[in-house]
């Protein structure tokens, strides 16, 4: 089993799972169906290819930096009939940095990870208007499972944001990681499970999630001997004689 | 000569009124004398004050003075009229002691200037220190004349390559802005000059200029709560 490790950050993300119509939410971390959508296009498969492979990944993401979110009012018309389309509401994550994680057969992990190299389709964050601001991929791991490299990834949060945690020498990172198949541990439930993504018929299933942390160092912590000494007592009085 | 310490409280209006003006505090301060000063010649004993802000509410005014004050107007004002008034301290007896060699904490508030001119053909102007490098080289350049030498750091706890070589720390920059009518003209003015305090142990080195260090104040802006340095034993 082998692991490819992903940076999701850019100025904009919007992952939805269970939007419809015209409110369109956005989870606040990536979907399983966001990111192998985006390892799909990479490869550069069809809307209407098979994608079993790719959906039996086992998925995990790392919150680095939550982002806040933010709603977007956007009104258009149709291109032919100049009608205009219904109102919609789109919700976006703003700031936000994941690291997700794909866990499977070594040899797809090499093919997924050279297709981000060179992809086929360009990724992007959930939606087709959120490019990523740095490269996605980030490194392969063979010997560790899902949970090693997600807590062994260094800290890929920006820098303001870990300057601003800088009196946490190490931080805690929520990781949200899919339930292994099978087993009946209690967890959440979300439908992000893409079964075919074609765009006559989208489907997905159910998986289930659970929600843990890990800690990582944080680069920016100010250590003790940088902060400013106080000024020391001073009373003159001590060695005076009263009058 | 005697050295006073008073107690403000910051919780009184009379209290803000005079922190709030250097101009205001140094004509509080001199009329805590029966006699009205008279004009000091340059290098002699004269009126020094400071104030510490040890903690927002231990705010300490320190007077140095060659008469005996007088504060009752600023209790009144300003302090704790029934329990706590001031403390006047003998300070020649403790000045005569002084000799070269000693060593001592030191506290000096202090206004660091220089003149300078930014074109050839501008008139020099005087012009705050604005950097605790600068306001440290200040402070270095006049230890010898005024009767110390600020002691050195051992190499392993200097933080950094240059600029940390002393036992000094420059705090509680205040920069200073308050109106004044001017006495011989009648006219409204403007004053604004930044005050530093230096905290750090020295040596004595030449008693005299030391003791004159003490009674007649290092730098400018002495009768606005600069120039006063007191000594303490070293912790």
């Amino acid at each position: 089993m082998s692991v490819l490790l992903l940076r999701l950050a850019g100025s904009l993300q919007s992952w939805g799972s269970a939007a419809r119509f015209a409110r369109r939410t956005t989870e606040s971390a990536p979907t399983k169906s966001g990111v192998i959508g985006l390892l799909a296009a990479a490869q550069g498969r069809d809307r209407g290819d098979d994608l079993t492979d790719l959906a039996a990944l086992r998925f995990g993401v790392r919150v680095d930096q939550p982002g806040t979110r933010i709603r977007d009012y956007q009104t258009a018309h149709h291109g032919d009939t100049d009608k205009s389309m219904p109102v919609s509401e789109r919700f976006y994550l703003s700031d936000a940095v994941f690291v997700a994680a794909v866990e499977g057969d070594g040899v797809l992990i090499d093919e997924l990870y050279r297709a981000l190299r060179a992809p086929a389709y360009l990724p992007y964050l959930g939606r087709r208007s959120c490019p990523p601001s740095k490269p996605v991929e980030l490194t392969v791991h063979m010997d560790v499972g899902l949970e090693g490299a997600l807590a062994g990834e260094r800290w890929h949060a920006a820098e303001w944001y870990q300057r601003r945690l800088r009196r946490e020498k190490t931080v805690a990172l929520e990781v949200i990681v899919e339930s292994r198949s099978g087993g009946d541990d209690p967890g959440d439930t979300l439908r992000d499970q893409p079964l075919s993504f074609d765009p006559r018929h989208r489907r997905y299933g159910l998986r289930t999630v659970r929600s843990t942390s890990v800690r990582v160092p944080n680069p920016l912590a100010r250590t003790v001997a940088a902060r400013r000494t106080p000024p020391p007592d001073h009373n003159p009085a001590t060695v005076l004689k009263g009058v | 000569m005697y050295l006073t310490r008073f107690r403000i409280n910051t919780a009184r209006v009379g209290a803000r009124r005079l922190l709030s003006s250097s101009q205001r505090l140094h004509a509080a301060v001199m009329s805590s004398f029966v006699e009205a000063a008279p004009r000091h010649e340059e290098g002699g004993p004269r009126v020094l004050w400071r104030i510490d802000r040890n903690a927002k509410p231990e705010v300490i005014l320190y007077v140095v003075s060659p008469d005996r004050p007088d504060l009752t107007h600023l209790v009144e004002q300003a302090g704790w009229p029934t329990t706590g008034t001031w403390q006047t301290y003998d300070y020649a007896d403790f000045l005569s002691r002084l000799t070269a060699g000693d060593t001592w904490a030191f506290r000096l508030t202090a206004n660091p200037v220089h003149n300078i001119r930014r074109t050839a053909d501008e008139p020099r102007k005087r012009t705050a220190h604005l950097t605790p490098r600068y306001q440290a080289q200040w402070l270095l350049k006049r230890q010898k004349e005024a009767g110390f030498r600020v002691l050195e750091k051992p190499k392993e706890q200097r933080r950094l390559a240059e600029g940390d070589e002393h036992q000094l720390i420059i705090h509680g920059r205040d920069p200073r802005s308050f109106g004044k009518t001017e006495e011989a003209t009648g006219r409204k003015n403007h004053v604004s000059l930044v005050a530093v305090t230096f905290d750090g142990r020295l040596e004595i080195t030449d008693a005299d200029a030391m003791r004159r260090t003490l009674t007649s104040g290092l730098g400018k802006a002495k009768a606005y709560g600069c120039g006063l340095m007191t000594l303490a034993p070293v912790g």
